[in-house]
């Protein structure tokens, strides 16, 4: 029932709304990082090893003037805050993150897909929070397949 | 029975989230404030690169060649060399490029400022095609006017799906002779020549781009500013006793913009 993963005595699936949380607040801090990087915007040389300036300095690194970070920021402190709810056993609140997560993992789709095909360089603390708004797509996933047994 | 305990912690998730928000607030901030005043890293290594200059110069004069003739703006004699390698997709060249550009005109024919294509094709895949878009204008004596649209305009190309089309644009607006611009673009001398300047840098050991050399020495990257590079320019002028009114003779145009060593070919 939808009640296990809020249940401390269960299979230890209480966790997952807790686990939720700690992934995006990694996911914050990578968040509030480009989105400081963008404001401090100090050009740095490009090399080898990271697409990182391209990615941060194309046109896709704003949106209606707003940095695309500082959107990612606040959908992680949303969905931080929404998990900590959760966790405390407002179960209402996992269904909205779950709402919340589904919209930022197709947006991230979209971001990968403008790094791979249209401006043609990655930026690792993209990827980094590509992989974070997976993981809570996937943690969020795995609670209803676990809780619909 | 959990909605009670629930009840009795309802404080605490809001603690969490307002402690959270403050952290983020404070955290940022400080973020914020500390990496205005801080160097970059990579800058760090760069700086810390040229400490081994005596190295660095050997290395300079045994590398290969490069494109020849090269592109140079200024005096082809100056014995003081300014080499810049940049990449037309990479977003700090075009920031820099209107700092050398600069550089280029104040010191006009006391310096010989030279151009090296230097394309990161790893990272940037439309940085090849632009260089040899770049030198095919070249063919034509327009390699400065093309490079002057492909750095103001690198965020359009850059971003785009088709920047051939943008490249063949360009070429319009510049004046080129299309057809011959569109054999040149796909023939061998305009390759040839980015990728002899590709085993100049890679013989130099070039890493980043944009770099800039005065005189075989690698420049910081945090001194690649007007300021910055005329204190170099200048040191090495008066090292090499040019400092004083030198004959503005040698290649100048009527516009003020000398022409290129491959371009008087």
């Amino acid at each position: 029932m939808s009640e296990n993963i809020f249940k401390q005595n269960g299979n230890g699936f209480f966790k997952l709304p807790i686990l939720a949380a700690f992934i995006a607040l990694l996911g914050l801090a990578d968040a509030v990082y480009l989105t400081i990087h963008h404001f401090t915007g100090e050009a740095v040389p490009c090399n080898m090893v990271t697409g990182c300036e391209t990615v941060l300095s194309s046109q896709y690194a704003e949106m209606f003037g707003i940095p695309t970070a500082a959107f990612g920021a606040a959908a992680y402190f949303l969905a931080f805050s929404l998990a900590i709810l959760a966790a405390y056993g407002n179960r209402s609140m996992w269904n909205i993150f779950g709402a919340l997560v589904v919209v930022m993992a197709t947006f991230t789709a979209y971001l990968i897909y403008l790094q791979g095909f249209v401006i043609e360089a990655f930026c690792q603390f993209c990827l980094i929070s590509a992989a974070t708004t997976s993981l809570l797509f996937i943690i969020f996933i795995f609670s209803k397949v676990y809780n619909s047994r | 029975m959990e909605s009670k305990s629930n009840n009795n912690n309802s404080g605490t998730p809001l603690l969490i989230i307002g402690a959270v928000f403050l952290l983020v607030l404070i955290g940022g901030w400080w973020f914020y404030t500390s990496s205005k005043s801080k160097p970059n890293p990579i800058a760090k290594n760069t700086a810390a690169n040229t400490q081994a200059s005596q190295s660095a110069a050997e290395i300079y004069a045994n590398s290969p060649p490069g494109a020849q003739p090269p592109h140079i703006l200024g005096s082809q004699t100056s014995p003081v060399i300014v080499e810049e390698f940049a990449d037309y997709q990479c977003p700090t060249c075009s920031v820099k490029y209107p700092v050398l550009k600069q550089i280029a005109s104040i010191y006009n024919n006391r310096i010989k400022f030279i151009f090296r294509n230097f394309p990161l094709v790893q990272m940037h895949p439309k940085a090849y095609d632009a260089a040899v878009a770049a030198e095919a204008a070249g063919l034509q004596n327009k390699f400065w006017d093309m490079q002057n649209l492909l750095f103001t305009k690198q965020a359009e190309w850059s971003a785009s799906t088709d920047h051939r089309k943008l490249f063949t644009d360009y070429a319009q607006q510049i004046g080129l002779d299309m057809p011959k611009f569109q054999s040149d673009i796909v023939g061998l001398p305009a390759k040839q020549r980015v990728d002899s300047d590709l085993q100049r840098a890679q013989g130099l050991r070039v890493n980043s781009t944009p770099s800039v050399y005065v005189n075989g020495l690698l420049v910081p990257f945090e001194q690649m500013t007007v300021e910055g590079l005329r204190q170099i320019v200048d040191a090495e002028l008066q090292r090499t006793g040019n400092s004083q009114n030198q004959p503005k003779t040698e290649n100048s145009t009527e516009t003020g913009q000398p022409k290129t060593g491959a371009e008087n070919k």
